[in-house]
Parts: structure tokens; C-alpha cells; sequence
């Protein structure tokens, strides 16, 4: 069994915590995720997928619990600390891609690496690269406004490996992909593990379920683990 | 005299600690009783993240107390014009018994919160809150101080009274049989001797400290021993060079214009690099967590480097005053 990197220990968190209209998003979550993985979180709109992936990336806190990253509680990290397991462990894949418009692809990719960036060179030379293992690299100089949909989220993809994480993190990667781009992108989640990376997914859909690299599915619903 | 603008911000920084050390002081107690790192319940979490929002609270707190302390001192100076027979701040903190009991605990909450904002400092570079007891424990030692210095501090401003006639410096370091009148009666060369000894000392031990990676804690108590020591210097020869009058030994007038503010420049790196000695002494035996080796092996070879300077600072003062003095006490 693989060394487990990420541990979610009686995890709950509360949106509008003491106010009428309390909700609690994820309700007592126990997991472990080891590395060089792929994992899938699954469940039907408002199961919590989505804040369960913040709660694992570092992009948000627990109201209760604790959550242990390579061994050290982050539960409550202030947010300097929380920044730091952030930009050493985690590149995030949002679902709307959040790309920067009006800057150029290759701005887009090497931004996560400020402000500890390396020279920038050297930065420009590994987010070139990345760009050209994704296929990339002729769209470098372009705005990110005038990609498509397939070359946005590689873009995004580039520039979650920029900081080269050992955990990747994708939100609904393939919600807004047709079928041959979802196709696509589990190809590169293949390379993704193959290059030893953990891969964190959250989908409803059906052809990532499905394939092959995913080495687990965490289904939830109504913010509890339920298979 | 409670409108004079010095004193109504000496006031208002008292009354905001309080109103601000109060609410931290219940949080604290909290803290103690209910802290534990192994729970993940929702009342660890929200004391771990209200913990941050406290320490920054506090940290402004201290830092005011700090500057207070100068305001004091300051503030009595400037007064000393409208007492009668009141020539420096001396005369001015005597014009009622609350005013050297004011000076003093200023003096006390000036190091406790010179070691608190230290403390915090360190805790702060760990992620996992080795010293958060520790330093609210300190926070409920340090409470009582600020609000005892608080109330006597205005009990000194309401008695302020115009048509008292008070004594002053001349009255305080002679003659009667008083810590300060023998601290002023003590040979000139004996005090030197003390002084550059334990100040010598002091500096030996944070090059030591800086040198062979150990003995801060060594250089820290001599960074307490140091602070009286040069005290006394400044009242048994120093202001006597400076004043270039045998007799006037008042560590106040150092203060005044006509001097040129010199005790400006001697008080103020005595006074940091004693509460820097002093806050990594208190800091030192409770950072013993395995996280906070890294930050303290950062940390205080700035701090034994920043204090040690400043002593030598202080040393070259004490030595080039007396140097460039006409007045001759030894020979």
C-alpha cells in the first residue's frame, strides 16, 4: 500500500456558521489518500465535491476536524503557512480554468511561481517546456481569451505543474469538454501518475468514472463519505 | 492639567490596553483550561484561529506600552516648568507619592511586554503553536501589571496639583539615607569599575553566544544584570560628566535640551538591548519544541547580535562622554 500524504480526520465544515441559515457542506469525512494515486470524488450537485477538494488543497479551513498534509496539520494554519503547503504541494485545475485575461498564455503558467520564483529564465524555460509537453507551446504569446476550451485547460494544466506539486487537484475538469477533449485530458492525467504525481479529481461524469487510472472513487452525498 | 495632550494620550493608551487586555485576558483563561493540539473539535479549531486574531490585538497593545513608557518620560520633563521647585522630571514625579510607583510599573510592563511581543514573535514562525500556552500564562501575569500601572498611573494625573511645591533631583540623590542617594554616593571609580565589568561581561558573553552557537541564555541574564548596573553608572558618574558638577547626579536632566538630549541616545539602546536579553532569557526555556529549532537558530543569533551591539553602543557613550568632559573625578 502507498504512503498515505493526505488525511482527513472527522472533517466537517460549515458555510454561515451560526447564522439561521447554517449549512454544513462536508459532515464528518474520514479519509486517506496515499500518494501517486488518482483519486475521484463523486456524488451528485451539492454532495460536497467542491469543498471537499478546498479542504484537501489547502484552500480552505475545517469547522471541525483535522486535516494532515505529508504529516502536518493544516487545520488551522494561518493563511503564510497555508500559502506555503499550497505553492510546494498542491497545482489546482479550476473548473472555469481561471486563467488570467488579458495576459499571454506563458504569463498565465509562470504566475504561480511568484513571488519565490527562480530566475526568470530559468522560469520561462519550464513553462515553456510544460507548454510544449501539453501541446502548447505555438500558443504561448497569445491572450488566453482567444484559446478554446481543450487548449484553456491545458493552459490551466501547465499552469498548475509550474510549481511542479506532488498533488494535482481538478475540479469538474471535464464539465465544460467534449467528449474527445475529456479523452484528451485523462491522457495527461495518465502521464500526471505515471510521473508519480497524486491526482485528486472531483466529476459526475460518467467517462472519468470510468477510466482506467482512477485508482479510487470517494463517493459523497449531502457532505458524508457514502461509499 | 488631565488636558494637557501628553497625558490625555498617556491616558488613552492606558484606557484602550485595558479595554483591549480585558476581553484577550478572559480569552486566555479559555485558552488554558481548554487548549489541546490532539482535538479536531470545533472549540480547538476556533481557539487556534481566534489565537492569531488575539496575538495581533496584543502586539499592538504592547507596542504602545512601549512607546508609553518614552511618553512618560517625556511628558514628566515637559511638566517640570510648571511645578514649583520642579527643575526635571524628578520633580515632577514627586509631586505626589503616586508619581515614582507610576514611573516603575511603566518600567515593569515595558519588559513584560518587551518578552510577550517576543514571545508571539517566535511562536508566530511556527506552525504549530509551541509557545501559545506559554505566552498566554505570561499574558495573565502581565494583566494585572498593566492594570495596576493604569490605575496609579491616573491617580498620578488626577493629583497633579499646580500649587504644590515638590523636590527635586538635588533633594533625591543626597543627603538622606535612600537607595538613589547611595547610588549617588557611590565612589565614581567603583561604579565605573561595575559597569564596565558587567557590561564587558555582557558583551563578552553574546560574542560567546555568537561565536560557539551556545550560551545565550548566559548572555541573557547578564542582559538583566546589566540594566541596573548602567543605571547606577548613569547616577553615580555619567551625569556627572555630563552636567561637569560633581554633585549633580540626576539621571532625568540627561533629558533636557540643555544637555542635548543626550539621555535620549544613552536610554534608548540600554533599554532595547536589556529587553531584548531579557526576552529571549524568557523565551528561551520554553522553546524546546522540535519546530522551533529552525526559527530559534535564526532567530537569536539576530537578537544576542542586535543586543550586544547596542551594549558596545552604550559602553562607547558612557566612555566618550566621560572622555570629552572638563570635568575631572579621577587622578
Amino acid at each position: 500500500m502507498s504512503e498515505a500524504f493526505i488525511e482527513l480526520r472527522g472533517v466537517r465544515k460549515a458555510y454561515n456558521e451560526g447564522l439561521p441559515n447554517q449549512f454544513w457542506a462536508v459532515d464528518g469525512v474520514d479519509l486517506t489518500l496515499e500518494r501517486g494515486r488518482v483519486t475521484l470524488l463523486t456524488g451528485p450537485s451539492g454532495s460536497g465535491k467542491t469543498t471537499l477538494l478546498t479542504l484537501l488543497g489547502c484552500l480552505a479551513r475545517p469547522t471541525e476536524g483535522r486535516v494532515r498534509v505529508a504529516g502536518q496539520d493544516v487545520s488551522s494554519l494561518p493563511e503564510r503557512f497555508l500559502t506555503e503547503q499550497r505553492r510546494h504541494n498542491f497545482g489546482f485545475v479550476f473548473q472555469q480554468f481561471n486563467l488570467i485575461r488579458g495576459l499571454s498564455v506563458l504569463d498565465n503558467v509562470m504566475l504561480p511561481a511568484f513571488p519565490l520564483a527562480p530566475p526568470h529564465g530559468e522560469l520561462r524555460s519550464r513553462a515553456l517546456q510544460l507548454l510544449g509537453e501539453l501541446g502548447l507551446e505555438h500558443r504561448s504569446d497569445a491572450r488566453v481569451e482567444w484559446l478554446s476550451g481543450g487548449e484553456a485547460q491545458r493552459a490551466a494544466i501547465a499552469r498548475a505543474l509550474i510549481n511542479d506539486p506532488p498533488v494535482v487537484i481538478a475540479d469538474e475538469p471535464t464539465a465544460n469538454l467534449d467528449t474527445h477533449l475529456s479523452k484528451a485530458f485523462l491522457a495527461i492525467v495518465e502521464r500526471l501518475k505515471d510521473e508519480g504525481r497524486t491526482v485528486i479529481l472531483s466529476s459526475h461524469d460518467a467517462l472519468v468514472a470510468e477510466a482506467t487510472i482512477v485508482d479510487r472513487i470517494v463517493s459523497l452525498r449531502d457532505g458524508k463519505v457514502v461509499g | 492639567m488631565l488636558f494637557h495632550p501628553a497625558i490625555m494620550a498617556l491616558l488613552l493608551a492606558d484606557a484602550l490596553t485595558l479595554i483591549l487586555l480585558l476581553p484577550a485576558g478572559l480569552f486566555a483563561l479559555r485558552l488554558l483550561r481548554h487548549w489541546d493540539l490532539n482535538s479536531g473539535s470545533a472549540r480547538q479549531i476556533r481557539l487556534e484561529r481566534q489565537t492569531y486574531l488575539v496575538a495581533t490585538v496584543l502586539g499592538f497593545v504592547f507596542a504602545v506600552q512601549l512607546l508609553s513608557l518614552l511618553l512618560l518620560v517625556f511628558t514628566a520633563d515637559r511638566l517640570a516648568v510648571q511645578f514649583v521647585g520642579a527643575m526635571c522630571a524628578v520633580g515632577t514625579f514627586n509631586v505626589n507619592p503616586f508619581g515614582f510607583p507610576a514611573l516603575f510599573l511603566k518600567l515593569a510592563l515595558f519588559f513584560l511586554a518587551s518578552a510577550w511581543l517576543f514571545m508571539n514573535h517566535v511562536d508566530n514562525r511556527a506552525p504549530d503553536y509551541p509557545l501559545t500556552r506559554v505566552k498566554y500564562g505570561l499574558l495573565l501575569i502581565v494583566l494585572p501589571v498593566a492594570a495596576l500601572a493604569a490605575v496609579v498611573q491616573v491617580r498620578y494625573f488626577l493629583g497633579l496639583r499646580a500649587d504644590v511645591i515638590t523636590s527635586c533631583c538635588g533633594s533625591l540623590f543626597s543627603g538622606e539615607k535612600t537607595v538613589t542617594a547611595e547610588l549617588a554616593g557611590m565612589p565614581p571609580l567603583q561604579a565605573m569599575i561595575g559597569f564596565y565589568s558587567v557590561l564587558g561581561a555582557t558583551v563578552l558573553g553574546g560574542l560567546f553566544a555568537l561565536w560557539r552557537r551556545r550560551g545565550a541564555l548566559v548572555f541573557s541574564a547578564l542582559s538583566a544584570l546589566a540594566f541596573p548596573v548602567a543605571i547606577a553608572a548613569v547616577i553615580a558618574f555619567l551625569s556627572l560628566y555630563i552636567y561637569e558638577h560633581p554633585h549633580h547626579h540626576c539621571p532625568f536632566c540627561l533629558l533636557k535640551a540643555e544637555y542635548g538630549y543626550v539621555g535620549y541616545l544613552v536610554y534608548l539602546p540600554l533599554f532595547a538591548a536589556s529587553a531584548l536579553g531579557v526576552a529571549l532569557g524568557v523565551t528561551l526555556p520554553f522553546a524546546r519544541a522540535a519546530t522551533l529549532a529552525p526559527v530559534m537558530a535564526r532567530i537569536t543569533p539576530r537578537v544576542v547580535a542586535m543586543a550586544t551591539g547596542l551594549f558596545m553602543l552604550c559602553m562607547v557613550l558612557f566612555t566618550w562622554f566621560s572622555w570629552r568632559s572638563n570635568l575631572v573625578l579621577l587622578g
